[in-house]
């Protein structure tokens, strides 16, 4: 402290007014050095493979000579073009559906007198954090047009042949779909709700509106943004989705744009017009998301009502048990029934006998715990790679959230800007950039599972940066400049100041990462080598090996561990840290 | 029926374990030049091997019957379809990177690709002498690769829904029209299986045969096993080009199917296995090629229901001796030259 | 030698001048305020300081070393000085104790000398009984203390001030003032303090350094920054005065209604013949019923009351001189009750009275 080195005498002030380069260093704060690196992991993991991407999008297999063939190739099939407008159509589709599920429960969980509120909450959770390709193979047995329970019991109770509702088909495959993404547009309309006072609805009701006009004219209105921003995310989540399209696609007769990339995978590669075919993928986010920008330029609606007066759940009266039953239908629907028809098939020696004592066995986990090669690798491979990834994502995040919010570098947005830009990419563009940059040598990152990390934490880096910047921002800067003035380096500061303040937060974001990289698909398939294989392409694998039993009882496994993991997360970070809007 | 049933499956449950003991017991019968190979794979104490002939839990039992064989030798079993491991493969030698040590495939084309670029290594294992013939003539002339399994592909149909008179006794009587909307089959875009088929169909029939089939509305999986499935769900009654072994170990489960072997002929895919001339584990390599062409490899796929190439080794339960079987089979010339053609012909006949 | 040199300091923000050409020097265990209306710098000058902010031009010594000049800042954890927040700023992870105990930590003192200075610091505050408590059990007032103990128990060479009473109630801040002046006087640390309160910088400072717009108008004792202000700003940003424009020449100084001899004034005034201001401030006339004797150099005008507020400690009249169109206000203890309207005559105090530019 007292050795004042770095203190330039009295007579240099002519020299510091002109400082060299050297004596910069001397006053250069170590911590600096550290945002160079950021700026490199950044770049490493956002821009190089999107870049690169770009790039081999124009080069001829084999020599790297420039070259159109590419897109020539990839859209020049009446199939490849009608898989692009299969996959615009299914998003909308789902889009769509997911709004009719998720903005009356929104309601009547945050405007309503509705009971079992905690429920309906419980079943919106459970269909967030199924993933969406186990819950396309509860459906298959579900709805399997001839065999499909729903399907059976529909026959039994009114006599016709034909089917309820037929899984394979397009309407199958987006109800599928939808039926785990509506929580997007649950969460963010709920959180739109939650914000207008119950004057906003008085106001209305004082001029002679019902309930039902007002809903519909004042309170839903105002929660517009909220239901356009959910409908452009689960649409941008839907067309960049692999899982379901392959398993309820295929048998549909419906390629949509993933599954046609992955064909452009087959051998031989062809990584070049897999990357001229995603162009349009990565097209269609950005111009979604610049289409919300616009309209949310407007601004207006929840915010500017937000705060001020008291908040009056409505009374629905005798109305109340039906909008009950809605959301107990959509829980059934998304949750319980798929859930219950894979926990009767993991238990279940051959599940088309269904549900009989002689039936019952506990083979199939044991087959998977003890005697199957990949099962366990597996689960140690999802559980490692990403702790791994969320790890990376948040340290990252963490620093460039610091960086941006205490203005640290002089283009801090720039930061800000490359930890948010793989929110707009696509996972699986992503994971075909990963794939172009760093598979082959010198880099040679195929089959690692650095790869894997790499492609995960730059894929959820968009979280835990939301999550992050929140927690970041809470914290007073003259908490931090209180105790560099004493004596504290910038980054003792942020070891025993700021982290201390922010580490709730970061945990929770931490666990968020952790759960939606535990159960990636998308990315991961294009990424995974013989020994790197994570329980969600494991249960891929297992979709098409003929053993539904065994593939159920996996799903069984993944649900497990999923469910400790968000246990352990409303523990540490507080009962609604995965549905909080950030 | 149901003791028959019972016993296959006990039998299954016990595949792993029974493996294990025919590897112990012929431990000591190790043959000199399997000496030699073990001493010098010891060095290396394991491989890894990519395969597409096996479901997951036989491959798995092959790998621990090997490593019981020879112990201090581990294998990396990394089993999916045939396409999907040789789109590994092809992944990794873009790469550059060196993984696999031996590559099973059910498409012959995969290992004529292979030997056309040089990646494998020429090694013919002395046990191929013992192989029956037709796996011996289906092997490389060269020595480059063996064929170390014998796909048989037929139908099947849902007993409790088909009776055996109404049953479609030839691919041909697929087409009929009271199976429109019964049939279940596998994607050549997913299954070297089902890729050779085609091209057995086509010669027979021609292209048209799918055409007509295609108006039956069959409906589509990946792999050729995903028929059974639905055939075990009631989603379909009747499986088309399904693999006898899966078809065998679902009998056994209990499931109400029986098998078809159609009278225009039961495809017979050779799949072949090689070792890669680049892999990291030579020796480990070589020795495992003896494994798969000794006597001891088929006692311990036996219980899996698959045929066996040695003459040591009797037929799997259920299935019918291979010299009763009308065969068929894709010529591997063909397949290697039209294989990505009939799967385009097919994506564009059937829509995936 | 000055403990603190600001020479010729400024910060710009592209072409807008935040603070522009400070000069400002502290002697050893001085007390100076920055005071100024919001947006004129001090903040910035402040944090300048602190080594937060890197100037643009000019430099800051401290003990004739030179802390900053552009491109060459000294971080602030590397300037032995302490620091007290707007908001306080009191970690609500750590106790009082650790709290306090933080800095000397940092000087990886003994733990046991941590430990006693600490506590005694604490009781100086008075808030050794709360040595235990986490910050979110503590009142405002209490917070405020421990932020006080935090920066003097590390015995820093300059302690900063930003205005620290800001977020506090009305009599608080009162009594806080006069602690923050009797920690000073206890320990006498060089102080800068930044506030916008002209009576908190009148209780506490030795000097005051008037800010505005980035500059600093003049830096003086609290009293003459009252009765001289030499700026226009100045003598109107503190307290509430009479600006009067006049006119200089031949030693008389010529204004709306009456004169004054330029060599009666407080000050000395350059003779030339010129237009000039002057500051009267309200105390510095008197309002009387009848016309009082007239003594030398006092001017007396006879004038009408035109308003008039009640202020509890004093009546603030503005009254309207018969010669002439200047209105003027006018301080009256509370006993001296004028009604609007009434004649009353005016007496100025050419000493009190200050030419401002």
């Amino acid at each position: 402290m007292t050795e004042s080195a770095a203190i330039l005498s009295k007579s240099d002030t002519e020299a510091a007014r002109r400082p060299g380069l050297l004596r910069r260093l001397r006053y250069l704060e170590p911590s600096n050095l550290l945002w160079v690196l950021l700026i490199g992991a950044l770049l490493f993991l956002v821009a190089i493979p999107i870049g690169k991407l770009l790039v081999v999008s124009f080069e001829k297999q084999g020599s790297g000579a420039f070259t159109l063939a590419n897109y020539a190739t990839a859209y020049g099939r009446a199939r490849y073009l009608e898989a692009l407008g299969n996959s615009l159509m299914l998003g909308a589709l789902s889009a769509l559906l997911s709004v009719v599920f998720a903005v009356p429960l929104a309601w009547a969980v945050s405007r309503t007198d509705m009971p079992g509120k905690g429920l309906t909450w419980a079943m919106v959770m459970g269909a967030f954090i199924m993933p969406p390709y186990l819950g396309a193979v509860g459906w298959i047995l579900l709805a399997g047009p001839n065999s499909g329970f729903v399907n059976q019991a529909w026959t039994w109770l009114t006599g016709l042949q034909a089917p309820l509702v037929n899984v394979y088909s397009f309407f199958g495959l987006a109800l599928v779909i939808s039926l785990h993404s509506f929580p997007l547009i649950f969460i963010f309309v709920k959180s739109a709700l939650d914000l207008i006072s119950s004057e906003m609805e008085d106001a209305a009701n004082i001029l002679g509106a019902g309930t039902w006009t007002t809903t519909r004219k004042v309170t839903l209105p105002l929660v517009w943004p909220a239901v356009l921003g959910g409908i452009i995310v689960v649409f941008l989540e839907t067309v960049a989705l692999f899982g379901t399209p392959a398993i309820i696609g295929i048998p549909a007769r419906i390629n949509v744009v993933t599954t046609q990339l992955w064909q452009f995978f087959e051998y031989p590669v062809r990584v070049e017009v897999a990357a001229a075919y995603a162009m349009p993928l990565l097209l269609i986010t950005i111009g979604m998301i610049a289409v919300q920008k616009l309209l949310l330029a407007r601004k207006g609606f929840v915010s500017q009502t937000g705060k001020g007066g008291e908040r009056r759940p409505i009374r629905l009266g005798r109305w109340r048990w039906a909008v009950w039953g809605y959301c107990g239908f959509v829980g059934l629907l998304a949750v319980l029934m798929p859930l219950a028809v894979l926990l009767q098939a993991s238990f279940a020696k051959a599940w088309g006998r269904g549900l009989a004592w002689d039936n019952l066995t506990l083979g199939n986990y044991g087959y998977l715990l003890f005697r199957h090669e990949m099962a366990l690798p597996s689960i140690w491979n999802t559980l490692w790679f990403s702790a791994a990834s969320a790890t990376a994502a948040v340290v990252i995040a963490v620093l460039v959230a610091y960086i941006v919010a205490r203005r640290l570098v002089p283009f801090g947005s720039v930061l800000a800007f490359l930890a948010m830009a793989p929110f707009v990419i696509p996972g699986i563009v992503m994971a075909i950039g990963f794939y172009a940059a760093y598979a082959a040598p010198p880099i040679a990152l195929y089959g690692t599972a650095l790869i894997i990390i790499l492609a995960f934490t730059a894929r959820f880096l968009p979280i835990a940066f939301a999550n992050s910047a929140a927690a970041v921002r809470a914290v007073h800067p003259e908490m931090e400049e209180a105790a560099r003035i004493l004596g504290g380096g910038r980054l003792l500061t942020v070891r025993r100041i700021t982290a201390p303040l922010i580490i709730r937060s970061l945990i929770g974001g931490w666990l968020i990462v952790f759960i939606v990289a535990s159960r990636e698909l998308s990315a991961a398939v294009f990424l995974v080598g013989p020994r790197t294989r994570t329980m969600s392409v494991l249960l891929y694998d297992l979709s098409e090996a003929g053993n539904f039993e065994v593939l159920a009882a996996f799903g069984g496994l993944l649900l497990l561990i999923t469910l400790v993991l968000v246990a352990i997360g409303m523990k540490l970070a507080g009962r609604d840290f995965m549905l909080r809007r950030s | 029926m149901l003791d028959f049933n019972r016993r296959l499956f006990l039998g299954l449950a016990a595949g792993g374990a029974a493996a294990a003991r025919f590897g112990a017991a012929r431990a000591a019968e190790l043959r000199p030049h399997e000496k030699e190979l073990y001493e010098a794979a010891k060095k290396e104490g394991q491989l890894t091997w990519y395969t597409g002939q096996y479901q997951a839990e036989p491959s798995e039992a092959i790998g621990r019957g090997f490593t019981t064989r020879f112990p201090g030798v581990e294998v990396n079993v990394v089993r999916s379809t045939s396409q999907v491991a040789f789109q590994r493969l092809s992944q990794d030698m873009r790469a550059g990177v060196a993984q696999c040590d031996v590559f099973s495939s059910t498409d012959h084309s995969h290992l004529a690709f292979l030997k056309q670029n040089e990646r494998l290594m020429p090694y013919k294992p002395q046990n191929a002498a013992g192989l029956i013939k037709a796996a011996q003539q289906a092997a490389d002339p060269d020595g480059y690769f063996q064929v170390t399994y014998l796909g048989l592909f037929l139908m099947g149909r849902r007993s409790d829904q088909v009776s055996e008179a109404d049953a479609p006794k030839s691919w041909k009587e697929l087409l009929d029209p009271k199976w429109r909307g019964k049939v279940a089959v596998g994607h050549p875009g997913y299954s070297g299986a089902i890729t050779s088929w085609c091209l057995a169909m086509r010669k027979l029939y021609g292209w048209d045969y799918f055409k007509a089939l295609e108006k039956n509305q069959p409906q589509i999986g990946r792999s050729s096993a995903d028929p059974v499935t639905m055939l075990n769900a009631g989603e379909r009654q009747i499986g088309a080009a399904i693999p006898s072994a899966t078809t065998l170990l679902s009998i056994s489960r209990g499931n109400p199917i029986t098998m078809i072997y159609p009278t225009d002929g039961t495809l017979m895919v050779p799949a072949p296995s090689g070792a890669l001339k680049n892999g990291p584990h030579p020796n480990a390599a070589k020795l495992f090629m003896e494994y798969m062409t000794s006597p001891a490899y088929y006692e311990a796929t036996r219980p899996f229901f698959s045929e066996s190439l040695r003459p040591e080794v009797p037929p799997p339960p259920g299935s019918r001796p291979l010299d009763e079987v009308t065969m068929i089979t894709a010529d591997p010339d063909e397949l290697e030259r039209d294989g990505q053609e009939v799967k385009e012909l097919w994506r564009d006949t059937f829509g995936v | 030698m000055p403990r603190l040199t600001l020479k010729g300091l400024s910060k710009a923000y592209g072409t807008l001048r935040v603070v522009d050409n400070v000069d400002l020097s502290l002697q050893e265990g001085e007390f100076v305020c920055l005071l100024g209306p919001s947006g004129c710098g001090k903040t910035t000058t402040l944090r300048m300081i602190a080594g937060f902010i890197e100037p643009t031009s000019g430099s800051i010594t401290m003990d004739g070393e030179v802390l900053s000049a552009p491109g060459a800042v000294l971080p602030p954890e590397r300037r032995r000085m302490s620091m007290i927040f707007q908001s306080y700023a009191i970690w609500p992870n750590m106790t009082v104790a650790e709290n306090v105990g933080f800095g000397l930590k940092l000087q990886k003192l003994p733990s046991a000398e941590v430990r006693a200075r600490t506590r005694q610091i604490l009781e100086v505050v008075q808030m050794g009984h709360l040595a235990d408590r986490y910050p979110a059990e503590l009142s405002g007032g209490q917070q405020q203390r421990v932020a006080l103990a935090r920066a003097i128990v590390v015995k820093p060479s300059v302690l900063l001030l930003d205005e620290p009473l800001s977020n506090l109630d009305a009599n608080l801040r009162e009594e806080m003032r006069f602690e923050i002046r009797r920690l000073h006087d206890e320990f006498r640390i060089t102080t800068v303090y930044v506030t916008h309160d002209q009576s908190e910088a009148m209780a506490t400072a030795d000097r005051i350094a008037v800010m505005n717009a980035g500059r600093i108008e003049q830096v003086d004792a609290p009293h003459l920054i009252y009765t001289q202000p030499r700026t226009r700003f100045v003598a109107a940003f503190i307290g509430r005065t009479n600006l009067l424009e006049g006119r200089l020449a031949d030693g008389e100084i010529g204004l709306d209604g009456f004169s004054l001899r330029a060599a009666q004034l407080g000050q000395k005034v350059p003779d030339a013949a010129r237009p000039i201001l002057l500051s009267v401030r309200p105390q510095a006339m008197s309002l009387s019923r009848s016309q009082p004797q007239t003594r030398e150099g006092r001017p007396v005008l006879a004038a009408i009351v035109a308003q008039r507020t009640y202020l509890g400690e004093s009546w603030d009249y503005v009254v309207r001189p018969q010669e002439g169109g200047l209105q003027l206000r006018v301080t009256a203890p509370p006993l001296q009750v004028h009604e609007v309207g009434e004649k009353v005559w005016l007496e100025l105090d050419p000493q009190q009275i200050a030419v401002v530019s």
